[in-house]
């Protein structure tokens, strides 16, 4: 894998919509964040409560639209490879299909991550033009969206994977949605539960939270978060290994 | 003669079925070599084995005098192109951006490009998207894709399958221009038909064996056809040899099996001793068609 197979995944992006999907996600993320925080009874310009309110708006956001949508833009780009040959295509140039699939998170995991910190840079600009007042909690943000990364990484990384293995896309499609519930449901449940799929760790990566009725302000669980990254990292690293083995 | 493709014993294994077995592939530079055999021979198998996309459980495979691994892999793919299974192109894709696509991954000039894609004539279709191509226009997009590194040795599995007479022709006349412009064709069918007239060489797998490998000269002469004898007396023609030959009669000419030009001549001076005038020796005539069929015993065409 090197850096010309990575451009050519971004040439393979054309006419895919992929840049759609991208834009729904960061537009749901910002809608849900502003809709939530604006229509929340903590939302008080002048107190912390209003970031919080807004943290947790977009933690609802991302929730709610990444599984699924993560899910349908690594298919799109790894269905390509079998409608097209082009597994086969490229290996006989030198690209092996665990360098292939390597390149393909490269690529996704650059537009994601892209779309991630736009989106999150724009929610906190919105949340100082609808006249916040109270002081930006920088650390707890920026902590705060790279856990948000973090976790987008890992499930564009697991879907990659699916979508090269199983043919029928729309068995990564399925787990991207039952992600959804998981994630969903990641909010409700202990904490020692959302550690148990990596669409609970959304649910582990917000700022902020009620604690006995009360929003404050939580340290998102960084440990967890970072041990997802590894062992993720790891795995990611030995199925693709594992793929260029594998015999056309 | 310098080999391209040699192998040694090359086999392939799943578990206990073997799928090629023992296989000396011998390509000579600059020839069409025509790689037939039925369906589920092998050919697609040997053709994978000889670009590295799968490991031979035993044997060896020299490309350019250089032994096909892991390690040379990368540089001898360089100097390969190939066609396996269905053509490859990204049908959301034009031909353009396919063939852009293909330029990036081997660094090659937009030179290399336009000359592959003229080589096919395919100049005029190129901002079409690939999913609107015909079968014929993908597989010579594919072609195109493997030309572009400019190579020595060009790998085709059957590239005019699910091809139209006039598709098939094209490909033909490409397979021949190639030839002619230096490069060494490995082309796989499991029709003969379709490559005969172009191959200067063949080699006929069945059931996972080389049963035949050589020129179309040789394969007509390695499946010595029939002899046909004209004679004054047939019926007594066919009586005299009953004992020794499985003659036939085919409306007055006597047939002669497996016959080779000592027992011909022989033949031919029992019928005149035994008083049979001979005006007539001949060997039947045999299509290509009809020596491949009988070699791979119909296998399943």
């Amino acid at each position: 894998m090197n850096g010309t197979a990575v451009r050519n995944e971004f040439a393979k992006m054309r006419h895919l919509h992929l840049g759609l999907l991208i834009a729904l996600l960061g537009v749901i993320m910002l809608g849900i964040g502003l809709f939530s925080s604006l229509g929340s009874p903590d939302f008080d310009r002048a107190t912390q409560d209003s970031w919080n309110t807004l943290i947790g708006g977009t933690a609802s956001g991302i929730t709610l639209a990444a599984p699924l949508l993560l899910a349908a833009i690594a298919s799109r780009q790894v269905d390509i490879e079998h409608q097209g040959n082009g597994w086969l295509m490229s290996a006989t140039s030198g690209i092996t299909p665990g360098g292939l699939c390597r390149a393909k998170f490269l690529a996704l995991g650059l537009l994601v991550a892209g779309a991630t910190v736009v989106t999150s840079g724009l929610l906190a600009g919105a949340g100082l033009l609808l006249g916040i007042t109270a002081p930006f909690p920088a650390g707890r943000w920026i902590g705060f969206t790279a856990a948000l990364l973090a976790v987008n990484l890992v499930l564009i990384a697991l879907h990659t994977l699916i979508a090269a293995r199983v043919e029928n896309q729309l068995v990564g499609i399925g787990i991207g949605l039952l992600g959804t519930i998981l994630a969903l449901f990641g909010t409700a449940v202990p904490a020692w539960i959302s550690h148990l799929t990596p669409w609970g760790y959304y649910a582990l990566a917000t700022a902020s939270g009620y604690v006995d009725g009360v929003l404050v302000a939580v340290t998102p669980a960084y440990l967890s978060i970072a041990a997802l990254c590894v062992i993720a990292g790891v795995a990611f690293l030995l199925l693709t290994r594992q793929f260029d083995r594998k015999e056309a | 003669m310098s080999l391209v493709v040699s192998t040694e014993k090359l086999t392939k294994s799943y578990g206990s079925r073997t799928v090629v077995q023992d296989l000396d592939l011998r390509i000579p530079e600059g020839c069409v070599y025509g790689f037939l055999g039925p369906n589920g021979s092998g050919k697609s198998t040997t053709m994978k084995m000889l670009l590295s996309l799968i490991r031979p459980s035993n044997g060896q495979v020299q490309i350019m005098g250089r032994p096909m691994n892991r390690s040379t892999r990368r540089e001898l793919l360089g100097k390969i192109g190939s066609l396996i299974e269905s053509p490859p192109g990204y049908g959301h894709l034009t031909g353009r951006e396919n063939m852009r696509i293909t330029q990036r991954l081997l660094g090659l000039n937009d030179q290399q490009i336009d000359f592959a894609v003229r080589t096919v004539r395919m100049q005029n279709q190129m901002d079409k998207k690939v999913r609107e191509f015909s079968l014929g226009m993908k597989q010579r997009l594919g072609i195109a894709m493997a030309l572009a590194r400019q190579p020595r040795l060009l790998i085709l599995d059957e590239p005019t399958n699910g091809l139209d007479p006039a598709g098939i022709e094209e490909i033909r006349d490409l397979l021949r221009r190639l030839a002619e412009g230096g490069i060494t064709v490995m082309v796989s069918s499991h029709l003969l038909g379709e490559i005969d007239k172009t191959a200067t060489m063949l080699g006929i797998l069945s059931q996972g064996q080389m049963i035949f490998q050589g020129t179309r000269d040789q394969l007509f002469s390695a499946a010595t056809p029939d002899v046909l004898i004209d004679c004054t007396h047939p019926s007594r023609a066919q009586q005299l040899f009953a004992r020794h030959h499985q003659t036939t009669l085919e409306n007055s000419t006597l047939r002669l099996p497996g016959a080779d030009d000592r027992t011909t001549a022989g033949v031919v001076a029992a019928l005149v001793s035994e008083g049979i005038g001979v005006y007539g020796v001949r060997r039947d005539e045999q299509t290509l068609e009809q020596i491949f069929m009988s070699l791979t015993a119909g296998g399943g065409l």
